[in-house]
């Protein structure tokens, strides 16, 4: 008897828990279909949805970047001169450079792109800093604005964009323009 | 609609995608290029500067050319050495004439 209502309990609480599944996953349509949220990208998610996305970002490129070899030649002139050209040319209208703190893009892009020139490495685990750099230079965020740069760059252009932005928080404004000029300076000007 | 057409409205888009996602070199940015303000690096005080950081050494790669034509302008000049013709001087000069853009 006891054997039999045990049963009984189990496949009741089964039944009811379908229905609990069912009625979320029928909700959750029903709510994509029904235009109900807001996708202007000046109106921020809930901060339970920022939260959400922001870790599976974080822990999606840490993952995928963390087998990626790291050259040891990152901290050399002629990386700095080619990745900072490019930086100026590619990056700097969304994440800025040393006298800007905002523009139209990092005002009106949702989630903001980070100002790069400001934010300063924690020392903590520079390998992983460059490999989570690398990656998303290279790969793009989806839904973010940032676009993956793979299509037209090998990875040494790629690289050498990785070794700028270590130390480009570190740049003044005068040694970010003479970093970034393409034009040669020589007596061909004259 | 038939096949061919159908195609063609799909092809036209794709190739016009694929015209616009191709590796873009650096001579396509040199068109708009700016040229370092290698006026201001002169100025700066050098002995001051760590010349075995790469920061330094980039900057110095990429105003070699101003720097060593100053140099070379002060020793072909016959004037002697005159308030005109220190490093920054010239640099300044130099910019002045050179486009920025």
């Amino acid at each position: 008897m006891s054997i039999l209502s045990k049963g009984a309990c189990f496949k009741r609480l089964l039944v009811m828990s379908g229905a609990a599944i069912g009625t979320v996953a029928i909700g959750g349509v029903a709510f994509l279909y029904s235009g109900l949220y807001s996708m202007g990208a000046d109106d921020p998610h809930y901060d339970v949805t920022t939260w959400a996305l922001e870790t599976l970002r974080e822990n999606s490129i840490a993952r995928a970047s963390q087998s990626i070899e790291v050259p040891s030649d990152l901290n050399s002139a002629e990386r700095l001169l080619k990745g900072g050209a490019d930086y100026n040319d590619m990056c700097a209208g969304c994440h800025l450079k040393p006298d800007k703190s905002e523009n139209d893009f990092t005002l009106g892009l949702y989630p903001a792109p980070p100002n790069l020139a400001t934010i300063h490495r924690t020392g903590e685990d520079e390998k992983s800093e460059d490999q989570r750099n690398f990656w998303i230079i290279k790969h793009g965020i989806k839904a973010s604005g940032m676009p993956a740069w793979a299509p037209g760059h090998d990875d040494k252009r790629i690289w050498n964009m990785v070794s700028f932005l270590k130390r480009l928080p570190d740049l003044t404004p005068t040694q970010y323009q003479i970093l970034t000029a393409r034009g040669k300076n020589d007596a061909a000007h004259h | 609609m038939n096949n061919k057409q159908l195609s063609a409205l799909l092809a036209i888009p794709a190739l016009m995608m694929a015209f616009a996602v191709q590796a873009h070199s650096e001579k396509e940015h040199m068109e708009k290029a700016e040229n370092p303000d290698c006026a201001t690096m002169n100025a700066m005080d050098h002995s001051k500067m760590d010349m075995s950081d790469p920061v330094v050494m980039a900057m110095m790669q990429q105003c070699m050319n101003t720097m060593q034509q100053g140099t070379a302008e002060v020793e072909n000049t016959p004037h002697g050495h005159g308030e005109h013709m220190t490093g920054a001087g010239k640099a300044s000069d130099h910019m002045q004439q050179a486009p920025s853009q």
